[in-house]
């Protein structure tokens, strides 16, 4: 392990008492607390970190921030490993193992390194021109190759042990960046008594304060910092929130963000999450979020050792880093010049000063201060090296090329704001010629934006800007401003630029967008072949489309562009961007949202009683319901349901039903309004008694069904499908205040106070009659088919008893108070003992109901009438109701539609398959031939085969034929016979037990 | 056939509450602190009442000259004696009583006023105070729960991680911030997931009220 | 995207289901035709602007409600609770029992 040796002997915002072990590419290294990776590597000497996607070229750093291209690393290891990590953002922990990623065997030696040589083949549009014939080459062999040449590293494959978390937020002002404009403007606000939530990605706050030495008030800017956090962290309504990114602007001041919250550990902490997603409400939200700076295009400006000059500063002045020991600057503009002055106070060498402007005797002056040779008017052509570099050659202003050995070449070419935010809802920025940049133009509704942000550069305008636009949003919000404070000075700056974006003539590969490998021979060839619109540039070449979004090329690739078509820059197109700002892991937007918890999970109030006894259980919409009960030595499902069928047919059998809607329904009107949502008839339905009801879709198909009871003159218990209970209760909602406001009604969902147990077969009723309290006759006469009245059970407990069916049995539903359903369940499992009584589960439920041809979810799917499903003396011509007229539509009442029926195999022994598509015997299995399709299928223990419902065109008029049920997903092909859909007890004698 | 079966007396009818098999009284979480104190509640009668095209006023008028308390007209909970009214939308309110004495003989009396349907066992219900509880809810409530935002006596209908809720704030206790949840009882289980996952960090004191 | 529900408040558009065109009235009652069922049913204008839409407050307080939204922006000029409106045809039609 060696010491850092470009690390600077003093200075930075790190702690030096506090060194941080770490590994890159299994190689050990020291770093300081407050350093980031890259800062960490670069200290260490360590300035080859990745290749490159498309030609694996060396890449190195960058930038110092968020925009970073090329430093991508692997971080971590195991089911914790996460890809394309920027190092520039990634802050060094002790025992962090970070690795190079999309390289072959090696870093140094990469072997598709190769892709340089052949890259006229991977140009822009390679893809659709190279790889289009022969078709079956892509899959085999184009792909495969492509994929392993290109890539951005490796995901875990593993699942993520940590947990993530979401949260909301709401405040009267969210300040966006903790840079000078930022905290200018969340200090007036908070001074005010607004409720402030200022955030900032970096986990040191002070945006380029950190990297720049400046003067605000006469004082050294990072004491005006210091104390400005002091009194930010004093004011209780001010929340501050490092290492988190607001990411998106959303719809009425609400905003995206997510909170690293353990990214900067080895691992999260007991209790925490990795990350929080934060969804924040803001009444007013002030983008501080400052602006990024641009590279130029020239050959070899991807070699590790070019950096933005910018990134520079931050690596000296926050890091203690010196990047080089022979530095090179290359700038377009003022601000490079800052660079050279840092390079130099910290002690470094800086050998030139390329300014692409002419000469000038300020200038000039202060270049020979620094000690470096000045080519005004001059450009960097190319620089050159293996995997860093070694040297570059420049050109001066008469043309002479001279070639100058260095390890670093700092370049500026301006900077760009960070408007992203400004335009997640379709804003256009808008081109400031003064500036060379595009700057926010129309602003999202509650959105101001200050400093840099706004292309408003220096110091002095941030801290001005910041504080107006803070006592601004604190009136807006409805708050008292206190007065202005006086402006802060600064000290002096100047930002003259004159941008260049690329410069010709050098011997190489020029990048515009370095993680794409995008060149401006690329943007080029796409002007040449049309691809001229920004939008088809973008397609075309891929730029601005990697995990960077572009934002160190868009600009470029828009300026070559605008060069090779003879247009201005904003006549080119300007750059849009959709959220999200920078990536966000899924695990954030999902919060506490998966496995188990993808969604909640509904359970009976007799679900645990299912457990002890066994139950398989299945997902039926929201809820958990039994499924099958298997016992011990049972090793089939099947064997398990035809047991629990059986006993239903022969003695008795306990199913939880629970899970239905149940729906209360009050009011003088209460019978009118279902005459409306029901096809059929309910006036005359007596107090004490249930009915079956079918409910349409106003487009005239079948919505849902069930049994609703009456329990008064004016009350009404409706029933619905488990599946559609939700659904239900909002269509009569809809029906009772949207279409129908002045009938007398009252509705609430009571599902949730009821647990419902059916109890059904020969046994029931003895079954029933040593649960329900004495005084309850429960006879034939007394308690009659569809009576539906409350008892008691338990000595007073206040119950409601129906006397319906679903299986064709003898069979009631019993339903008491909630707390008393899994006391229920065994009260009846003990009363029934003597009978066998036998819990079943919903594929018993189905397998009854399918031999009685009820209809249930697969049949009432959407896309059948009751006409179809043989209900159609169900709709009711007396009256007007929901799906009336559109049930009576010809196409509908048309004989050929498919019409429910029975189906059994002709062969006993053979076994049917829902989903199977009905086909005349002898016609061959395609689209013109198909007639319908099974919608049901179960094994009867009853009749011993296979029996199943279907869809199939004429319907009961085919009794007796035979067709083909052809199944070709699950190679099935049977013959069946289309029979009546009530295959047990078609008389209904079972019933009356 | 003759009813010869089981005696009914022999049953034992032991009510199971809203939160059994979701969890139970004990700790989690961060340990050596209790940032959240959670209370869950049983034992309680609820109803829905809702009152019909312009029955508000009676039905109002008879819980008051009943109970001593008024209906509210907005979002809020109205506190009395023994009995809490809490608004759940358009002429609709929760009645809740401390306990189920007479509870039965209460909702038919104010049936002759309103729709009256019993929820008393619908409802897993929980108290929630402790200095950290706002920071519990800002990962679940989709509410601004700041003190000025959100006054004593308010109550809200909303969800919590996909789960309806019915929530309001109860007077600052000697722990800090006092909330109640209602939760629909099928999903107890689900919401628990997402509350014990979010108290953690902060420690958390469960007891059965 | 944020609704003020007139009862609850400010909240989430997560807390509503949408269903669509709120003005479109249903032709009630036995002499209602075929083709004005039809009408109702299926057609829908679909402007790029100012649109009255009816919007479920299904996490909140059941109110259906007419929330009148710019199509182009989401910005909401209006949110009102639907059984306040006039009765529509129904009223008109609709014989009690």
């Amino acid at each position: 392990m060696s010491a850092q040796p470009f690390r600077l002997a003093s200075g930075g915002l790190i702690d030096r008492g506090h060194q941080l072990e770490f590994s890159f590419d299994g190689t050990s290294y020291r770093g300081y607390a407050g350093d980031t990776l890259a800062s960490a590597l670069l200290a260490n000497g360590v300035r080859l970190v990745g290749r490159s996607f498309k030609y694996h070229r060396p890449r190195g750093i960058l930038s110092a921030g968020p925009e970073e291209p090329n430093a991508l690393v692997e971080l971590r290891s195991g089911a914790r490993r996460e890809p394309n990590s920027r190092a520039t953002v990634v802050e060094l922990f002790a025992g962090l193992a970070a690795s190079s990623q999309n390289r072959w065997p090696s870093l140094a030696f990469d072997l598709l390194s190769l892709n340089g040589l052949v890259s006229p083949a991977l140009v822009a549009g390679f893809y659709y021109k190279t790889f289009m014939w022969p078709a079956s080459f892509w899959e085999k062999l184009y792909e495969p190759l492509i994929r392993r040449a290109a890539g951005l590293g490796r995901a875990a494959g593993a699942e993520d042990p940590d947990h993530y978390e979401k949260a909301f937020a709401f405040c009267d002002v969210l300040v966006i960046g903790a840079g000078p404009a930022g905290l200018s403007a969340a200090l007036a606000a908070g001074r005010s008594g607004a409720r402030v939530i200022l955030c900032d990605e970096d986990f040191r706050l002070g945006g380029r304060l950190l990297a720049e030495r400046r003067e605000i008030g006469g004082r050294p800017g990072s004491e005006w910092l210091a104390a400005t956090l002091a009194e930010l962290a004093s004011l209780p309504e001010v929340r501050i929130m490092p290492r988190t990114t607001v990411f998106g602007l959303y719809d009425h001041g609400v905003y995206g963000a997510v909170e690293r919250v353990a990214d900067h550990l080895p691992e999260p902490p007991a209790h925490q999450p990795r990350q929080r997603g934060w969804r924040i409400h803001a009444r007013r939200a002030i983008l501080a979020a400052g602006a990024l700076e641009r590279p130029i295009v020239f050959a070899g400006n991807d070699l590790p050792g070019v950096m933005l000059a910018g990134a520079v500063r931050s690596y000296v002045n926050r890091h203690g880093v010196l990047p080089g020991r022979e530095s090179v600057l290359f700038t377009a503009g003022d601000d490079g010049w800052r660079t050279a002055r840092d390079i130099a106070a910290a002690g470094g060498r800086v050998a030139a000063i390329v300014d692409s402007r002419p000469d000038d005797p300020a200038r000039k002056a202060l270049a020979d201060k620094i000690g470096a040779r000045l080519f005004a008017g001059g450009a960097v052509l190319r620089a050159r090296g293996g995997r860093q570099l070694r040297a570059v050659t420049i050109r001066d202003a008469s043309g002479a090329v001279t070639e100058l050995a260095c390890d670093l070449l700092a370049v500026s070419n301006g900077w760009n704001p960070t408007l992203h935010l400004t335009s997640h809802q379709n804003g256009k920025p808008a081109w400031n010629e003064e500036l060379h940049c595009f700057v926010p133009a129309a602003l999202p509704a509650g959105l101001a934006v200050a400093g840099s942000a706004a292309g408003r550069f220096t110091l002095a305008q941030a801290l001005e800007d910041g504080a107006r636009l803070g006592r601004e949003a604190t009136a807006e919000a409805g708050l008292a401003a206190k007065p202005a404070e006086p402006t802060l000075t600064t000290d002096p700056e100047t930002n003259g630029l004159s941008p260049v974006w690329r410069v010709s003539g050098g011997k190489g590969k020029a990048f515009v967008d370095y993680q794409n490998d995008v060149t401006d021979k690329d943007v080029e060839l796409a002007a040449r072949e049309g691809f001229r619109p920004v939008e088809h540039l973008k397609r075309y070449t891929t730029l601005g489309m990697a995990t960077d979004q572009g934002k160190t090329s868009n600009l470029a690739g828009l300026a070559i562009m605008a060069e090779q078509t003879g247009r201005t820059i904003p006549q080119t197109g300007t750059t849009t961007f959709r959220p999200p700002y920078t990536p966000v892991a899924i695990g954030a937007l999902a919060g506490h949202h998966r496995g188990k918890d993808f969604r909640p999970v509904r359970l009976a109030p007799t679900h645990e009683w299912s457990k002890e006894q066994g139950a398989v259980f299945v997902e039926a919409g929201p809820w958990l319901r039994a499924q099958y009960y298997p016992k011990p030595g049972e090793t089939d499902w099947l064997t398990t349901v035809n047991r629990e069928v059986r006993a239903v047919r022969s003695s008795v059998g306990l199913c939880d039903v629970s899970t239905l809607g149940k729906i209360d329904i009050q009011g003088a009107d209460a019978a009118e309004f279902l005459e409306r949502v029901y096809s059929n008839g309910w006036k005359a339905l007596p107090v004490g008694k249930a009915r079956y009801g079918l409910m349409l879709r106003e487009d005239g198909f079948v919505m849902d069904d069930g049994t609703t009871s009456r329990l008064g003159e004016q009350h009404f218990l409706m029933t619905t499908t488990t599946a559609n209970a939700g659904k239900v209760m909002q269509h009569l909602e809809f029906c009772h205040q949207v279409l129908w406001p002045e009938l007398d009604l009252r509705m609430v969902s009571v599902s949730e106070q009821w647990a419902q147990a059916a109890i059904a077969g020969p046994k029931a009723r003895e079954t029933l009659r040593g649960v329900v309290d004495p005084e309850h006759d429960l006879s034939d006469a007394a308690f009659p088919y569809l009576a539906a009245r409350a008892v008691t059970v338990g000595g007073g407990i206040p119950a409601r008893l129906f006397r319906i069916s679903f299986s064709g049995e003898l069979a009631y539903e019993l339903a008491v108070p909630a707390d008393h359903g899994d006391a229920m369940m065994r009260g009846l499992m003990q009363a029934g003992a003597a009978f066998g009584i036998t819990p079943y589960g919903t594929e018993a439920l189905g397998v009854l109901r399918i031999e009685k041809g009820h209809v249930a979810g697969n049949e009432l799917n959407g896309q059948t009438t009751a006409r179809d499903l043989g209900l159609g003396r169900m709709m009711s011509s007396k009256k007007d109701f929901i799906g009336r007229l559109m049930a009576g539509r010809a196409a509908l009442l048309d004989q050929d539609r498919p019409a429910l029926v029975g189906f059994k195999p002709a062969e006993p022994g053979q076994r049917l398959r829902a989903g199977a598509h009905f086909i005349g015997i002898g016609r061959s299995a395609e689209m013109a031939n198909d007639e319908g399709y099974m919608t049901s299928v179960a094994y009867s223990p009853h009749l011993n085969h296979w029996i199943g419902l279907g869809l199939i065109r004429g319907g009961a008029a085919r009794i007796g034929e035979r067709v083909r049920a052809y199944d070709p997903v699950r190679n099935g092909d049977v013959v069946v016979e289309i029979c009546s859909p009530v295959f047990v007890d078609p008389e209904g004698a079972r019933l009356h037990g | 056939m003759a009813e010869t079966a089981t005696s009914p007396t022999a049953i034992a009818w032991v009510p199971r509450g809203a939160w059994s098999g979701s969890t139970r009284a004990g700790s989690f979480g961060a340990e050596g602190v209790s940032g959240i104190i959670a209370t869950l509640l049983g034992g309680f009668g609820l109803a829905t009442l809702i009152a019909g095209t312009g029955g508000a006023s009676s039905l109002s008028q008879a819980v008051e000259r009943r109970l001593g308390i008024v209906l509210p007209a907005t979002p809020r909970i109205v506190r009395g004696q023994t009995h809490d009214a809490i608004w759940s939308g358009p002429e609709q309110w929760l009645l809740r009583a401390a306990s189920r004495d007479g509870w039965s003989a209460l909702l038919g009396e104010l049936a002759a006023h309103a729709a009256v349907s019993e929820q008393s066992d619908a409802r897993a219900a929980l108290r929630l105070s402790g200095s950290q509880v706002r920071k519990v809810l800002a990962k679940g409530v989709m509410l601004d729960l700041h003190p000025a935002a959100f006054a004593v006596g308010d109550a809200a209908l909303t969800s919590i991680a996909h789960v309806g809720v019915q929530l309001w704030r109860l007077p600052d206790g000697p722990d800090g911030p006092v909330f109640e949840i209602l939760v629909a009882r099928s999903m107890a289980g689900s919401f628990w997931s997402w509350f014990s996952a979010s108290a953690a960090e902060f420690g958390c004191t469960v007891t059965a009220g | 995207m944020r609704i003020t529900c007139p009862h609850c408040g400010a909240r989430d558009a997560q807390e509503f289901s949408y269903l669509g065109a709120a003005d479109p009235k249903r032709p009630d009652g036995m002499a209602a035709s075929a083709a004005a069922m039809a009408e109702y049913v299926y057609q829908r204008d679909n402007p790029a602007g100012r649109h009255r839409e009816l919007w479920y407050h299904g996490a909140g307080c059941h109110a259906w409600l007419v929330v009148t939204r710019d199509t182009r922006t989401h910005a909401i000029a209006a949110v009102e609770v639907a059984k306040a409106r006039k009765a529509g045809a129904a009223a008109k039609v609709g014989a009690k029992a």
